[in-house]
């Protein structure tokens, strides 16, 4: 009982961020924000997911009829859980990372433009 | 097999194909490509065809998405047509 | 204009025709269409012959993989052998062994075309999480092919896997470096390797006076029981060469793809 509560509740938060990444993906005004909600929305909600995942499948963890293969799902979910939590943050961070080098502007208020001077930047392109 | 969500998979999946035909930039098509790819492994895969799932989602959506972009890096990246 | 209105008509005209053909279809996993059960009065069918006796021929549950590296183990051999083709064409057509005859690159400034890892902190997050990554991915690619016969995978899946972490690391990091790990001559002489693996296990049958790659006849050499296990066993030789040709190839195709068939900075 407590073992599905649990898992529903980390379901359904993992898709409430995905809902959050969703819009924020669709809503924010530059690439860097853009970013941002992608990258923390889906590590966070694919995390939580399949996590919850991972917890529902605790049900037969006190049935000893079949050997240990619950535990093994268990074990298989945390380790897909531990690979995304490594790579998808690696990925966003090179993906703005090739953002700024290509010379997209990020929105900034007026006034504070002059630490866009980079030396990796190539000359900023005038935004689509 | 669950008919809606392949109906859902194969509209996903002609968007992406006219998509990767239509896109000026060679880059952009090489990455919806990529989108494709996934899209018939995940069509596979719920069909039944594990292994020729795996079999695209390595190559067909991952080692040949580099190669088309390491090509295309390397020569033009507009399309002529 | 007009050559695309003409090519959407014939795409659209044939696309109706393959929709109305779709129709005379056997349903989806129909027991009794043709390919399952066979023609009445004709041939009996192949699929039903390997789903009903591959377990007990060769006691390996994946169909697939059995079908593939045993019943038709010829197939896959020239398939492995295909790849290879296309691995040498690419060093053929690309690779410029002489370096003053290289045609330019797009962007001649080394400090920019060679990946680099020492100094520019925006690469050491990336290239730290790929040197992290490729391992892991190396072990499940190891995995995939040696537990090939029992769950989906086998040799072409995880030659891939082994060949693109060390993309990753070529891609993160910087392809010298990859290549004094995994240099040209390791390279090509692995993907010859690997088929000389595969054709070597087919040719060990005929020792015995039996057919090319009738592995049954391989049990004394494995000392196993029966026939079965002998071709079980078989087939992970088989999945290992197959995988040894499929990782060097595709390194191979992305070194010389990536830099002009140079080897020279990067992408």
């Amino acid at each position: 009982m407590i073992v599905t509560v649990l898992s529903i509740l980390l379901i359904v938060t993992g898709l409430v961020f995905f809902l959050g990444a969703a819009v924020g993906l669709t809503r924010f005004p530059d690439f860097y924000c853009r970013m941002h909600a992608a990258g923390k929305g889906d590590t966070l909600s694919t995390l939580l997911v399949i996590s919850g995942f991972a917890v529902y499948q605790l049900h037969g963890i006190d049935d000893f009829t079949e050997d240990w293969p619950v535990l093994l799902v268990v074990l298989k979910l945390l380790a897909v859980v531990v690979f995304i939590y490594l790579t998808s943050p690696t990925s966003t961070s090179a993906l703005a990372d090739a953002g700024w080098e290509d010379g997209i502007d990020p929105v900034i208020e007026p006034g504070h433009e002059n630490h866009l001077e980079d030396d990796c930047r190539k000359p900023s392109s005038p935004q689509p | 097999m669950i008919v809606t969500f392949d109906i859902i998979i194969l509209i996903f999946l002609v968007v992406a194909a006219i998509i990767a035909l239509s896109v000026k930039d060679l880059l952009a098509a090489a990455m919806v490509f990529s989108i494709y790819g996934f899209l018939i492994c995940l069509l596979w895969a719920e069909m039944g065809a594990v292994d020729v799932a795996f079999t695209e989602a390595t190559v067909g959506a991952g080692v040949s998405t580099v190669l088309i972009v390491a090509t295309v890096l390397n020569t033009r990246r507009r399309s002529s047509d | 204009m007009k050559a695309k209105i003409f090519a959407s008509l014939s795409v659209l005209i044939t696309g109706a025709i393959l929709l109305y053909a779709v129709t005379d279809f056997p349903d989806f996993g129909d027991p009794g269409s043709p390919p399952n059960a066979g023609v009445p009065g004709g041939a009996p069918s192949a699929s039903r012959y390997y789903l009903e006796n591959t377990y007990r021929d060769t006691k390996v549950p994946n169909v697939v993989t059995a079908v593939l590296a045993d019943y038709r183990g010829y197939d896959t051999m020239f398939e492995t052998v295909v790849i290879l083709t296309a691995g040498i064409a690419i060093f053929a057509i690309l690779r410029v062994l002489r370096r003053d005859d290289a045609p330019a690159a797009p962007d001649p400034d080394p400090a920019r075309t060679d990946h680099t890892i020492d100094g520019d902190h925006h690469r050491i997050i990336v290239g730290t999480t790929c040197r992290i990554a490729a391992p892991l991915i190396q072990i499940f690619a190891l995995y995939v092919v040696a537990h090939g016969h029992y769950s989906p995978g086998g040799g072409f899946q995880g030659g891939v896997m082994l060949g693109a972490s060390f993309i990753l690391l070529a891609l993160s990091g910087s392809l010298r470096e990859t290549l004094t790990r995994f240099s040209e001559s390791d390279y090509m002489r692995m993907a010859f390797i690997g088929i000389v693996i595969y054709a070597g296990l087919g040719l060990l049958p005929m020792w015995v006076g039996r057919n090319f790659l009738d592995y049954g006849a391989l049990s004394g050499l494995f000392m196993t029981k029966g026939e079965e296990m002998a071709r079980s066993h078989s087939m992970l030789g088989v999945e290992i060469g197959v995988a040894v040709t499929v990782m060097s190839i595709m390194f191979a195709m992305f070194a010389n793809l990536s830099t002009r068939g140079r080897l020279r900075g990067g992408l």
